[in-house]
């Protein structure tokens, strides 16, 4: 079978990198903001002071307007897989739709019903009952998360299934190995407090503003309150699951370690790899293979990664030597594979099942065989077919190396960020540090950005896989025409920038209205506006 | 006898709880750092606010 035309495999991934990016700025601000919303009305509940209401109220209106377009840029992605990578669905489609199906039940079900008692059952619910929907939306919005996760730890590390030569495909072995994987669950608790880093300096920045700006001095210096102390934790146990989402790779993706690192030699190629030195700054260069203009930190490299004294870290030369038996026995399994296709025998099935860990690697020939045909590889051409096939495995550094880098300074910076808004906001100095404030509000979009790179540094680090070591990209896209792929990115970009445009416009217009009377859930006795999110009134029909 | 409810009520809540922190103490440690972080970061943060209306009462009401 010829491969896919290379430019609808970029283009493809071009469309699923801009959708998903553009999903994900909205993403980790829902995840965060809901349960510092429950936080809020946890200590309504408890106080029974009308202004954590109010600021329920007020931040749960700001996190509805996210929620609504974050919903419908999510939406697309879950179809994009049977349109545009068709072959990747069907090869794992037995274990890839299943978390894909619960997530929808979880968003669509859960999610979905307690945000519409949220919001509209102030005056329905009992205290305690809106709290327990409140805690519910969060749970809700946190557990569709997990999911996607689920699902993607599957593609990092794929756990809980097996090939089946039969059906030729990828089936289930075990769902509880595929939920308690490493990598999913790392994941999950990685991006689930990410986002609430990005809910709280959200907080933080709109209350510093108010601060600033002398307005509704009430709310913000309790909202400020609680998003520094929210987001001092939040930020230190993203880092601590940062650095155990680094060792798994060095355990199960060695090429994205190698990547994330800028590591071209083994780590013990100068001296020990004790006194690897931990970059902080390289320009990587992926045709010469080496890095120019380093600066580094010795001996921090093999304890941060290995978290040990002496295990060497395999550099991406190596790894790309060490690839090249698996890239043979991966054209003996797909030829095996390709003979029992045709006479169900029982010799080609145990030729197949002695290489099958490294079928992967022989689809990664394919592109360079004869006529991409593994069939016409001969013992003549085999050794330039795997070497050219070998440096493949490589993925792109100088991008992964950056965007590790830019997440992990900007994680950095928040520690330091909400360490002092937290100290000064406890000891009621914050007024006399207005830099703090007007730092906080420009650091706003900061962890969003943050949230984008670190997803980046996962999807760039993985490749050239779309599941490590079983199915590269460039196998796993559906045959469209270049035309219709163009057509069909221009209006995503298109589409999706005016979602952006008009959640950041209601965004600016509500947040500088701030809390108004007219937002209350109670309504005027006569005039005035109608209250947002609010019961209609009996008596009045014109809602009807 | 609401009270009788409420005890039982409790109890079932606190029997799932002792569930959900064993099995995912024993397959998801990371699953239960979060369910243990989550709630100690809530009401950390709840803690703090608390702490802000205090502050307040007793006359350092200074931002």
């Amino acid at each position: 079978m010829p491969l896919i035309d290379p430019s609808v495999v970029d283009l493809s991934r071009l469309q699923f990198a801009l959708t998903a990016l553009y999903h994900f700025l909205f993403v980790p601000l829902t995840l965060g903001m809901t349960f510092i919303l429950a936080a809020m009305e946890t200590v309504y509940v408890i106080t029974g002071k009308p202004i954590y209401k109010e600021m329920t109220q007020f931040w749960g209106k700001l996190f509805g307007i996210n929620f609504a377009i974050g919903v419908a840029t999510g939406l697309t992605m879950e179809f994009e897989f049977g349109t545009n990578w068709s072959m990747y669905s069907h090869f794992v489609g037995d274990v890839f739709g299943t978390p894909l199906a619960i997530e929808g039940l979880m968003a669509f079900f859960m999610e979905s019903t307690f945000i519409g008692l949220m919001f509209f059952g102030w005056d329905r619910l009992s205290k305690p009952g809106h709290l327990a929907v409140t805690y519910l939306t969060a749970l809700g919005s946190n557990l569709s998360a997990l999911w996607i996760l689920i699902a993607n730890g599957f593609m990092q590390n794929p756990k809980g299934a097996s090939f089946d030569p039969v059906t030729m495909r990828m089936q289930f072995t075990s769902f509880l190995h595929l939920v308690f994987s490493d990598d999913a669950q790392a994941k999950f608790v990685h991006t689930s407090i990410a986002g609430f880093v990005t809910g709280s300096l959200f907080v933080m920045g709109i209350s510093a503003f108010y601060i600033l700006k002398k307005r509704h001095k009430e709310l913000a210096a309790r909202s400020f309150r609680m998003a520094a102390i929210f987001g001092i934790i939040s930020t230190l146990a993203v880092v601590t699951l940062g650095d155990a989402l680094g060792r798994l790779d060095y355990l199960v993706q060695p090429t994205k370690i190698a990547a994330i690192e800028g590591l071209w030699q083994n780590s013990n190629a100068h001296s020990s790899a004790m006194a690897a030195p931990w970059l902080l700054f390289a320009l990587p260069n992926d045709a010469t293979q080496s890095n120019s203009a380093e600066i580094g930190i010795p001996y921090v490299l093999t304890p941060l990664v290995t978290h040990s004294e002496n295990k060497v870290i395999p550099g991406l030369i190596q790894q790309e030597q060490q690839a090249a038996p698996r890239i043979e026995n991966g054209i003996k399994a797909l030829d095996a594979l390709q003979q029992y296709g045709q006479d169900h025998d029982a010799a080609s099935l145990a030729t197949f099942k002695q290489y099958e860990q490294d079928m992967g690697y022989g689809f990664l020939a394919q592109r360079y065989a004869p006529d991409q045909n593994l069939a016409l590889v001969t013992p003549q051409n085999q050794q330039e077919i795997v070497q050219k096939a070998s440096r493949d495995i490589v993925p792109n550094v100088f991008v992964t190396f950056w965007s590790f880098r830019i997440m992990m300074f900007l994680g950095f910076y928040f520690v330091a960020l909400f360490a002092f808004a937290a100290y000064f906001s406890l000891t009621n100095r914050l007024e006399k540090h207005p830099f703090l404030l007007k730092l906080s509000v420009w650091s706003i979009p900061l962890p969003i950005l943050a949230c984008e790179f670190g997803w980046i540094t996962a999807e760039a680090g993985r490749q050239p896989w779309s599941v490590y070591g079983w199915l590269p990209t460039f196998q796993a896209a559906s045959s469209h025409p270049v035309g219709y792929m163009v057509f069909s990115l221009i209006g995503f970009a298109l589409l999706y920038s005016t979602f952006i445009a008009a959640e950041l416009y209601l965004m600016f217009k509500f947040a500088r209205l701030g809390p108004h009377e007219h937002d209350s859930h109670t309504a005027p006795a006569q005039g005035g506006a109608a209250p947002m999110f609010a019961k209609p009134g009996l008596a009045d029909k014109s809602w009807q | 006898m609401s009270t009788f409810f409420k005890f039982v009520g409790l109890a079932l809540v606190i029997g799932f709880a002792l569930f959900l922190a064993v099995v995912a103490g024993d397959y998801g440690p990371w699953y239960f750092a979060w369910l243990v972080g989550t709630t100690m970061i809530v009401l950390i943060s709840a803690a703090g606010a608390v702490l802000f209306d205090t502050q307040e009462k007793s006359g350092k009401g200074d931002i």
